[in-house]
């Protein structure tokens, strides 16, 4: 029964990444948060990979895909929040609040 | 070439409606250069087609079998709408009567409103009532008579509302209107109710029905409860009178129609339909009793009035209550013939009354006196319109009223002979009273110059005089008299003995004012009789009460329940919008932990249902 710890660990990591996702201030934590959900959902892919195909291995492959396109992903955010710091001079997820109602 | 006559007889009501359409063009809005007078003329020529034409007609009718024809008016599935005519010696009668009495009205007002501009107007609608009461009398369909009830109910309206800048003109224009249109209305709720059970509205065939009918006697009873609601209405009986005192607003001439003919013409429906109400004693006890209460209420209300013109129309509705009397104790010809004696009388009273008011402009009998000297003329129409009126022999009131009386002694009514008389005597005594006011006394101010009106009134007045004196003869070569010897019967002589004691009583009380103030009863009593029993009161503190209160409610319960509860739609969803947009927070981390909620519920959801093993069993 070992695919299921990793599961849970996978649903917790994601969880935690969602607490921080929604609670944090600051913009670089929450770019920080989606990182601990990628990994969690990387976990996923491992284990399933391990444990459901270990023939083909196909988990492993998306989960070098997904490695990849979340350092880009990373990276526009990190240039999207460096482009609000430059006009507002903060990173307060609170401050963004302009296109509301 | 007299039949010809006869079986056009129904083109007599197409002649004044005709000279209707002939004299508007001379309204002042249309041809403004040449004066209103035209429009009088012309309709005075149709007027005089239309009672020539009827003249020959009923001397081609005259012991003829009643000819009948009908004309198709309407044709849908298994209905059938026809207006069938009855041209017959007493239907032409009545047509000669009423196209004469406006023969003679129309030159009347010639005089009288010789300083009026609104001629046309004023002679249209006399056409139009012209028409709608000959198609009454011709027409043999009591749908038909209450087609044309209800186009004399507008023609009311139009014409008491002549003069329109006056308010009372208004208010007594829309009593007038609104008290006979809810007579007609429920004449019609048993006009409708009548078909069905009867499968015809010929006035004829209605009587065959009714020999062989066999109705449960509630039907019965309602049905003609509702057949002399109509009539009840038009001819001004308790409790709804009203209007026919605040009619007496309109111009006089008209008031002369009204009271002579347009009034007895709901009779005439009335009478027409004896048979049928026959059908339910109570009906005849409900007819009776209505007509003997106006009879005696109006006869009081008569003597205690001061405006002569309101003493005149409440007797209108004192003599309609016998008329009433007449067809509740089922003596249909005894009603005709107190119609058509009755009809001369008031013609004459009123065209008197016209002739005094025009020249001392003063309608209230206290101011006017002495005019006996300077207007021999107008004091003796009056004079013989009152004992034509009332029963005093040798003219026509007597035989009507007699006949009346007979029958009512053959079947041993004692108690609505009493009623009678008793009506009789008031009626004296409130005509005498008018005069000896009038014409007798001090001169006073208002009649201290009294000249007799123009030509044009004095002829009509002394023509409808002459017919009040020669009813007698007329009724004579009709064969309608008993001989003389017959005629001192006892109910004669109790008839005249009533009529003479109230018109010798009257005329004494009153004929000496200034030596003796005549103080009869309590100023209270008086004065409920001089305010015709407050009627006006009575109405507004009930059926109008109930009917502002029912309007007023309805009102508040469309304006705010029924609008609130669909503007209330319209509030809930602008309100739910205001609130809800608050739900766009601006911050992306509300919008994710939105979409995060969403997913957990929606994934609980699904597996809730879908999931393969109950969750029980995990």
């Amino acid at each position: 029964m070992q695919l299921e710890y990793y599961l849970l660990l996978a649903a917790a990591l994601f969880c935690i990444g969602v607490f921080g996702l929604v609670t944090s201030r600051n913009a670089i934590r929450v770019l920080m948060s989606i990182e601990l959900m990628l990994n969690a959902v990387n976990i996923n892919l491992m284990a399933f990979s391990n444990y459901l195909d270990p023939q083909g291995i196909k988990g492993q492959v998306f989960a070098v895909f997904v490695i990849t396109i979340a350092a880009a992903e990373a990276a526009v955010g990190l240039a999207i929040v460096l482009s609000i710091y430059r006009n507002r001079d903060t990173v307060d997820m609170e401050q963004f609040n302009l296109l509301k109602w | 070439m007299t039949d010809f006559w006869l079986s056009s007889a129904w083109l007599v009501p197409l002649y004044p409606l005709a000279g209707a359409l002939l004299g508007l063009p001379w309204s002042p809005g249309i041809i403004r250069r040449t004066g209103p007078r035209p429009a009088g003329y012309v309709n005075l020529l149709t007027t005089l087609a239309a009672f020539v034409h009827s003249v020959l007609g009923l001397l081609a009718a005259w012991g003829q079998p009643a000819q009948r024809l009908e004309l198709s008016w309407l044709q849908v599935a298994d209905l059938t709408i026809a207006l069938p005519f009855e041209l017959s010696a007493l239907s032409l009668g009545a047509a000669v009567v009423i196209t004469g009495v406006n023969l003679l009205v129309q030159i009347y007002a010639i005089g009288y409103l010789e300083m009026d501009w609104g001629w046309a107007r004023f002679y249209a609608l006399l056409a139009l009532f012209e028409a709608g009461m000959t198609a009454i009398v011709l027409g043999d369909s009591v749908f038909f008579g209450y087609m044309m009830l209800e186009i004399l109910t507008l023609g009311t309206y139009l014409i008491v509302g002549y003069w329109f800048n006056q308010p009372l003109v208004v208010t007594g224009a829309r009593d007038a209107f609104l008290t006979k249109r809810v007579g007609d209305l429920v004449l019609l709720m048993a006009v409708i109710a009548l078909y069905p059970l009867a499968g015809t509205w010929s006035f004829s065939e209605l009587a065959d029905w009714a020999e062989q009918a066999t109705l449960s006697s509630t039907t019965a009873a309602l049905l003609g409860l509702g057949l002399i609601a109509g009539p009840m209405s038009k001819c001004a009986q308790f409790p709804l009178h009203l209007w026919l005192d605040e009619a007496m607003e309109g111009p006089l001439p008209t008031s002369i129609l009204r009271n002579a003919t347009v009034v007895p013409v709901g009779a005439w429906v009335l009478i027409k339909l004896v048979p049928v109400l026959s059908l339910s004693p109570l009906v005849c006890q409900v007819t009776i009793a209505v007509g003997a209460i106006t009879a005696v209420g109006s006869g009081l209300i008569a003597c205690a009035q001061i405006d002569i013109k309101r003493v005149l129309s409440y007797l209108v509705s004192a003599f309609m209550g016998l008329v009433f009397i007449a067809v509740g104790a089922q003596q249909a010809g005894a009603a005709f013939f107190l119609l058509l004696t009755y009809s001369l009388a008031m013609a004459t009273l009123m065209a008197a009354a016209g002739s005094i008011i025009l020249t001392c402009i003063t309608q209230d009998v206290t101011q006017l006196g002495g005019l006996w000297s300077r207007r021999p003329i107008t004091g003796l129409s009056f004079l013989i319109g009152t004992l034509g009126l009332i029963a005093m022999p040798p003219l026509g009131g007597f035989w009507s009223m007699r006949s009346l009386v007979n029958g009512l002694w053959q079947a041993g009514d004692w108690g609505l002979i009493v009623v009678v008389l008793g009506v009789n005597w008031l009626m004296a005594f409130g005509l005498m009273r008018a005069f000896a006011l009038i014409f007798t006394g001090p001169v006073q101010v208002m009649s201290a110059r009294a000249p007799e009106p123009i030509w044009l009134m004095v002829i009509p007045m002394m023509v409808l005089t002459g017919l009040t004196l020669h009813i007698p003869f007329i009724l004579k070569s009709l064969a309608l008299l008993p001989v003389w010897q017959a005629a001192v019967s006892s109910a004669g002589l109790l008839l005249f003995w009533s009529a003479f004691m109230g018109a010798v009583i009257g005329y004494l009380l009153y004929s000496n004012r200034q030596r003796f103030q005549p103080k009869l009863l309590p100023q209270w009593l008086v004065d409920l009789f001089a305010y015709d029993f407050y009627t006006p009161t009575l109405y507004r503190n009930t059926v109008v009460l109930a009917v502002a209160a029912l309007a007023r409610l309805g009102d508040w319960l469309d304006r705010y329940v029924v609008d609130g509860l669909v503007n209330f739609v319209g509030i809930a969803s602008l309100a739910g919008g205001e609130t809800l947009k608050y739900g766009n927070s601006g911050r992306s981390q509300f919008y994710l932990l939105t979409i995060a909620v969403c997913v957990v519920l929606v994934t609980l959801f699904m597996g809730w249902l879908y999931l393969p093993v109950p969750l029980g069993d995990l």
